[in-house]
């Protein structure tokens, strides 16, 4: 009897390691392509602009309202260099101070409401007063001031990219 | 009805079948990674490709795994088919038959459809190609030309198009002929330990020489010269070479429509008589044709000292450029042009006195027969700073301007004229 088994059992072992083969195979298949899968992707972190933009003459700030201001970034993000356009707010009253229009609680760009003389973000109802202090609503803070300096007579400020900036 | 699994080195004769789905399966996950960084458009394509090729880690062995997978992947279609005729799948089992012949027909259209992508000098002409042979197509040519550039012209829309097909048309067309052979068939056999070793050590082998070897991409289409010489991809050297001899509309019968007919009728040969002669022959003058033809192309270009010198020419312009950095694209999303002033656009003066003439953002303009020069890039002239601008603004004349200029001394202050000449200074094209 010992003798007629063995063979079989022998058999089926070689079946049974024969049915990893194809599994082992296209395990290090995936393998290979996995790994290099996860460096393909992998995200590329870039260092955030540090140039000084200008936002206005220093001669043309006048007034105790916020002033709105469009400066023209560049972003340098995988295959392209991006120039973006971004609203700031100049506060003439408090030194010339520039307040970044991204709200900090999700990213939306606020707005400067003359009637109430406030901002108002349009996503999720949060308020700040004329010189970007919290007033109401879900926002953590007010709103992010930006590292200015004046050159020539001109007001320049560094942009801070959103992400910076909507950390709490 | 599942074949049996032939045993011994006959067995072996089999594997096609499991080499053909592990290329299939490289030819997806390859394809999916470089649609993560790749864009379809003719102003950015080559800037993501070059960007895979040179900034993406392992970027440019996925490519490369994906361009010479194709080229692998039309040879075992080809090899599969022929055993499939050699073993009369035809009669016995005919939707593995169907199932062969019609991914033999796919193959072939992703690799016509992909070499397009990355707008290099290369795709730009297997494009053109493409258009002159469904142009050439007696009766429905300008009707398919026109649906296959999505225009009158090559443009943007066609490179969305050949995309569009290329990763979304003919991937389904793969699933569902694939899902319908392994549908009717027995797992077992599909994950049988021969084609899973025949696929593994084909992948490892294709691994190595996409490792040796990089996917080419020529020059882009902007820097292409007029001496470059376009090469197709192995799989299309038969088609290339045929070409060269067949005048005018015939290229595009031997080009689309006979392949197509030739398809068609294997794809129905489980259904004629005569199966043994028309399939043999159809597969054999195939064989024949496509062995001749890319032997005889590979033999003319290295024959022919004016060719394979440009040719040598092209591979080392191609090592300097791989050599290079990276060189980005730039993508303004500003509504108004990067350079105009911080205050986010023209002075109000300029839009009150000059725009009208000049164009809103410096542009130019024309009235009537009137042109007005643009002022982009006006700095980059002799007497042109921002103080020659102020100055030009009151007393045109004495920078040689003519009429209509005219002075702006009683409309403008200092300060204006100033601010004007500043912001035009920042203008560049």
């Amino acid at each position: 009897m010992m003798n007629e088994t063995a063979p079989m059992d022998h058999e089926r072992s070689r079946r049974s390691f024969l049915k990893l083969v194809p599994l082992g195979i296209l395990a290090g298949l995936f393998t290979s392509i996995g790994g290099a899968a996860f460096r393909f992707l992998r995200p590329k972190l870039f260092a955030a602009t540090d140039s000084w933009l200008d936002v206005a003459s220093v001669s043309e700030l006048t007034g105790v309202q916020p002033l709105a201001r469009k400066i023209v970034a560049e972003h340098i993000a995988g295959w392209a260099i991006t120039t973006e356009e971004h609203n700031v707010f100049v506060l003439p009253a408090k030194n010339n101070q520039v307040l970044s229009a991204i709200c900090p609680h999700e990213g939306c760009e606020v707005a400067w409401d003359q009637n109430t003389t406030r901002f108002s973000c349009p996503c999720h109802e949060s308020y700040f007063a004329a010189d970007g202090a919290r007033i109401s609503g879900p926002a953590p803070r007010g709103l992010d001031p930006l590292p200015v300096r004046v050159q020539d007579g001109k007001l320049q400020v560094q942009y801070v990219v959103k992400e910076q900036a909507t950390r709490a | 009805m599942t074949p049996p699994v032939e045993k011994g080195f006959r067995g072996w004769l089999h594997v096609t079948g499991g080499i053909v789905g592990v290329l299939l399966l490289v030819q997806f996950v390859t394809g999916v990674l470089l649609a993560f960084y790749y864009v379809p458009s003719v102003d950015h394509a080559y800037t993501t490709v070059s960007y895979i090729e040179k900034v993406v880690s392992s970027g440019a062995w996925v490519r490369s795994l994906h361009h010479y997978g194709s080229q692998w992947l039309s040879l075992f279609v080809f090899l599969h088919v022929l055993r499939l005729f050699l073993t009369r799948a035809y009669v016995a089992h005919r939707i593995q038959w169907i199932v062969g012949i019609l991914l033999l027909g796919f193959v072939m259209a992703a690799g016509g459809t992909g070499y397009s992508l990355p707008w290099d000098a290369r795709a730009f002409f297997s494009t053109r190609i493409a258009e002159g042979l469904m142009a050439g197509l007696p009766f429905v040519g300008g009707m398919a030309r026109l649906w296959l550039l999505g225009g009158s012209d090559i443009s943007t829309i066609t490179l969305s198009r050949f995309f569009a097909l290329h990763v979304l048309v003919i991937p389904a067309c793969f699933i569902a002929v694939v899902v319908w052979r392994v549908y009717g068939a027995n797992i077992i056999e599909i994950f049988a330990p021969r084609h899973a070793i025949a696929g593994g050590v084909v992948f490892l082998l294709l691994a190595l020489w996409s490792l040796k070897f990089r996917a080419p991409l020529g020059p882009s289409v902007v820097d292409m010269t007029a001496d470059y010489l376009p090469r197709p991809g192995a799989q299309f050297l038969w088609l290339y070479q045929s070409l060269k001899y067949l005048p005018g509309g015939l290229g595009s019968l031997a080009g689309v429509a006979l392949p197509g007919l030739v398809l068609l009728i294997l794809v129905l040969l489980p259904w004629l008589r005569q199966q043994r002669l028309i399939g043999g022959s159809i597969l054999g003058v195939g064989l024949v044709l496509v062995v001749v033809m890319t032997t005889a192309s590979y033999v003319s270009d290295h024959r022919d000292p004016q060719t394979s010198r440009q040719l040598a020419i092209q591979a080392a312009h191609e090592d300097v450029w791989r050599r290079e950095p990276f060189k980005p694209a730039t993508i303004t999303l500003a509504a108004t042009s990067g350079s105009e002033s911080a205050s986010g656009g023209p002075p109000e003066m300029y839009t009150k006195f000059c725009a009208s003439c000049h164009g809103p953002n410096g542009e130019g303009g024309r009235q009537g027969r009137l042109n007005f020069p643009p002022l982009l890039d006006v700095s980059a002239k002799p007497r042109r700073t921002v103080d020659d601008i102020a100055s030009l603004l009151k007393d045109p004349a004495s920078y040689g301007l003519q009429p209509p200029m005219r002075s702006f001394k009683d409309k403008l202050t200092d300060e204006q004229m100033k601010e004007i000449g500043e912001w035009i200074v920042k203008l560049k094209r």
